[in-house]
């Protein structure tokens, strides 16, 4: 922590931060190019059924109308939504353009592509689709015991493992305990509705306008469904209005391309909020089952879990998803022994997806809301027993097979419980009675950071200096809103010593920037950004070495500072030359270019921590919970952009006590989404948001930029985990079906008085 | 339907449009004026990204139909900055780290502007019960509400 910075640290507004609160940043609901035409969509309104027929007469009366598109007249061929290369290890292609069979009431039936937005929801209202329902199965039990109805055509099972490591063997004298945990599944609610704009031109190159979190994966997809040459495919990543994992698959850039390149001209494809959420994808529901055994002095001996996933209708990320969450308890506990079991089933519901957290958020909610119940059965503080059985630094993941890196969550833990005055609270608050009962409770998380063991994780940019020492950074980068492109101006300004101001960061285009996975995976400070340091580290030597022809010294004499390069002291002679001198001298004298190219290969994999802390208030007559106080701390390594990363934090919460409280995308048992709207689908706001306070532990042992580690995502993996035994805490009850909803929350203290 | 003509003020300029009865304003801003830092995200009233000023009040403009706006004043986010001078408020949302994905910035803003039109230096429950109808999925209100706070104590409280 001695190490003094000039930029890293500080607090600056995320890029295009400007053009947001002027309104003058143009997303994709603002693009118009000229010709344009709107696409609208007719979803299903049954959950399972063979479309037999559609009327098309009345809605092709539709002034304005250019054409209607459906599976009598779309291919039928399939994609997958997240792959990211051909080829993909657990990226079955089962999901259509247009269904002939509706697997989900939501599903993508017909689209209408008019000249006018008004017209072409008209023209859908106005289509008859004739269905022949099927049997519907909408739960995951269903699923696996209805053996006569196929949704996919291998079953209902998507996937299945197992995963094993170490001895079985717990003393005779352990405490089991065994718990089941019910996750929701929840929606995305980037306030921006999805959106997606595609033209083919006369040359035959399809260009795509998208919020994506990868082109390259977007391109990929579109050339081998569409038979199209990655050359003649432009994808261009434009302004997000927040993603959450939302918009990291590809969801709706092949139909729009098919619509755009069967009518020739650019075609949008907006969704309204409803569509988003009954067609997009959902947080999958997750039922979790854990049992673990417990010497008497709290360490744990043997940890088995169960899990079984909500994959919705088709496959998409749902494999993998269900596989991460057999990675996340041994980066947080040392288990000596450690096995999970876990599926995912395919089921007549909206499809999971890709969600912030990947998993994490679901197994570790309920994990450590079984943390806090072996505590209470041992009579211990749940921050004592998680002392005895957290991981140190450096200690090995043994189920990866990975270092866990400096990971700091046992002073996450410690820091943080002096700050919240974890102790007297917790003992204070149990001891409170009346109608409105407080509670505390803590959870930890852990997170990674990157694909790294797993997948590829390499990234290229190029950095130039221009000709009046500015800088141009031209890499993939996919802003979501939490300030990438400002993170990687702060790495660079902080190597060169410059003003970020003075640089200039461009977001992905498949024709212009290099290759990129995609910015999700927690891989971007990570791996992106060491990309950016490295990168302006072979710049900086390029600099000296041009400034070392033109004041003709050993660049071993000379030293770099605000924006000047100079002879040290000691040398015969102070002589300083500022970047734009080296630029302009460097070209016009010594025929150089200061650019340089860089391509970063992940060298590892460290884990990222968060311990939270939440007060919970409930009023017993209602069953409303209110949390009243927050703390978060997150093990980040090194802070790069202090005030965007408190913010990530704070958002991150404000989805964690929605997911433990109120936030629910519910089914009903006509398998239709009951709660297609924000009036009915809750976010918290701000009157009900406690000011999140962030405490951040900063070391740098790691290999990102800085020591910095991931953010985003480890911030919401504790949140629900320390709300809900908050709860618990106050009530003395042990509530694991999320979320807990003041229904919930009466039926749970009514049994604790019934037993009490 | 037939359509309207109507006459209103948007960020101080005089216009005269016919309208169909059943637009709303936030298309009449978006599609006929150009405005598109107003934005739509649930077109039911409750994230409030699409929130303007109406003759002083903030209100979503996907529930205000367009010929409501006979004779009144609306004021959108592009009617902040002044004379190429951003807002107090606009400032202090940048310097707060209170812009992260920007889509509910433009209506955030403008919720906070007509409060303290009203009401100069608000408590921070008040600027809370304000911003009530303005969802944020990014940042958790605390630097919005930070930064809307810091302009209140600043000068004349944000307004000019």
């Amino acid at each position: 922590m001695s190490k003094e910075f000039r930029y890293v640290g500080g607090t600056f507004p995320c890029d295009q931060a400007l053009r947001k609160v002027t309104g003058d940043l143009l997303y994709g609901c603002d693009m118009k190019p000229a010709e344009m035409l709107y696409a609208k969509l007719l979803l299903s309104p049954i959950p399972h059924g063979i479309v037999k027929r559609i009327d098309t007469a009345g809605a092709e009366k539709v002034p304005g109308v250019v054409k209607i598109f459906s599976h009598f007249n779309a291919p039928h061929k399939m994609f997958n939504s997240c792959r990211i290369i051909p080829g993909q290890k657990f990226c079955i292609e089962d999901e259509p353009l247009f269904a002939a069979r509706v697997k989900f009431a939501g599903e993508r039936v017909a689209a209408v592509v008019a000249d006018s937005l008004a017209a072409a929801r008209e023209a859908v209202s106005l289509l008859d689709v004739e269905y022949e329902e099927l049997p519907a199965l909408l739960t995951t039990e269903e699923a696996l015991n209805n053996k006569a109805v196929k949704i996919q055509p291998g079953g209902n099972l998507a996937d299945q493992y197992e995963i094993e490591v170490g001895d079985s063997a717990p003393a005779a004298d352990c405490l089991v305990v065994e718990s089941v945990t019910q996750t929701q599944r929840t929606h995305h609610a980037a306030i921006e509705p999805h959106v997606c704009l595609a033209h083919y031109d006369g040359s035959g190159k399809l260009t795509v306008w998208t919020p994506t979190q990868g082109v390259f994966g977007v391109r990929s997809v579109l050339a081998e469904f569409f038979n199209l040459s990655y050359s003649k495919i432009r994808v261009i990543k434009i302004p997000i209005g927040g993603s959450f994992g939302g918009k990291q698959e590809y969801l709706f850039e092949p139909v729009t391309s098919f619509m755009a390149m069967e009518t020739r001209r650019p075609v949008k494809l907006m969704l309204d909020r409803e569509e988003c959420i009954i067609q997009t994808r959902v947080r999958p529901a997750v039922r979790v089952k854990i049992k673990t055994a417990v010497s008497r002095s709290g360490e744990l001996q043997e940890f088995i879990a169960d899990t079984t996933l909500d994959a919705g209708a088709f496959t998409g990320s749902a494999v993998d998803y269900s596989r991460t969450l057999a990675t996340k308890a041994p980066k947080l506990y040392r288990i000596p022994h450690y096995k999970h079991t876990g599926r995912a089933v395919y089921t007549n519901t909206v499809k999971s997806g890709g969600a912030r957290g990947w998993g994490a958020p679901e197994i570790i909610t309920a994990v450590e809301v079984h943390m806090d119940q072996v505590a209470k059965r041992l009579q211990m503080d749940p921050l004592e027993f998680r002392l005895h059985n957290l991981v140190y630094p450096y200690d090995r993941d043994p189920v990866l097979n990975l270092s866990l890196g400096d990971a700091r969550v046992r002073e996450c833990l410690e820091k943080g419980a002096e700050a919240f005055h974890w102790k007297e609270r917790f003992h204070r608050h149990a001891q409170e009675g009346g109608r409105y009962r407080r509670g505390v409770g803590l959870a930890c998380g852990a997170h990674k950071n990157g694909m790294y063991g797993g997948f590829v994780d390499c990234t290229s940019m190029t950095l130039r200096m221009n000709e009046d020492g500015s800088l141009n950074l031209n890499a993939s980068l996919h802003d979501v809103g939490c300030g990438t492109a400002t993170a990687m101006k702060i790495i660079v300004a902080e190597v060169l010593d410059l003003e970020p101001d003075l640089i200039t960061v461009t977001e992905a285009d498949t024709e212009l920037t290099g290759y990129d996975p995609g910015c999700y995976g927690s891989r971007v400070i990570y791996n992106v950004g060491a990309c950016a340091k490295e990168t302006a580290e072979k710049l900086k030597d390029k600099i000296m070495e041009s400034a070392a022809f033109i004041l003709q010294k050993p660049k071993e004499y000379l030293c770099m500072a605000e924006g000047h390069v100079f002879t040290m002291e000691g040398t015969d002679e102070r002589r300083v030359l500022s970047y734009k001198e080296i630029a302009e001298r460097a070209i016009r004298e010594n025929y150089t270019d200061l650019g340089v190219a860089h391509t970063y290969y992940s060298p590892s994999n460290p884990g990222s921590y968060s311990v939270q802390f939440a007060e919970a208030t409930v009023d017993t007559m209602t069953g409303l919970t209110r949390v009243t106080d927050f703390l978060a701390v997150g093990d980040v390594g090194r802070a790069l952009n202090r005030g965007m990363i408190e913010g990530q934090f704070q958002g991150a919460v404000q989805m964690g006590i929605g997911y433990a409280l109120c936030e629910e995308v519910k089914i009903n048992d006509r398998g239709k989404p009951v709660n297609n709207g924000f009036k009915k689908y809750h976010l918290v706001n701000a009157p009900d948001m406690p000011d999140v306070k962030v405490l951040l532990i900063e070391h740098e042992g790691d290999d990102g930029p800085f020591g910095a580690k991931s953010v985003g995502e480890i911030s919401a993996v504790p949140t629900a985990g320390a709300v809900i035994n908050a709860v618990n805490h106050a009530l003395g009850t042990s509530l694991s079906d999320m979320p807990l909803t003041p229904e919930k929350v009466l039926a749970a203290i009514k049994q604790t008085e019934d037993q009490g | 339907m037939r359509a309207m003509l109507i006459e209103f003020k948007v960020n101080g300029k005089n216009y005269g449009r016919e309208v169909r009865p059943t637009m709303r304003l936030l298309d009449l801003l978006r599609d006929e004026l150009g405005l598109t830092g107003t934005k739509e995200g649930c077109a039911e009233g409750e994230c409030g990204a699409c929130t303007v000023i109406m003759d002083g009040e903030a209100v979503n403009s996907c529930l205000v139909l367009a010929p409501q706006i006979r004779g009144r004043e609306i004021i959108t986010v592009e009617g902040l900055e002044q004379g190429g001078e951003l807002d107090l408020l606009q400032q202090k949302f940048l310097e707060h780290s209170a812009v992260e994905c920007g889509f509910c910035t433009p209506g955030m803003l403008m919720s906070a502007k007509a409060l303290l039109m009203k009401n100069p230096h608000p408590s921070e429950e008040e600027i809370r019960l304000a911003i009530a109808g303005n969802l944020c999925r990014c940042a958790g209100y605390s630097k919005i509400v930070a930064a809307i706070k810091d302009a209140s104590h600043s000068a004349d409280g944000g307004c000019r």
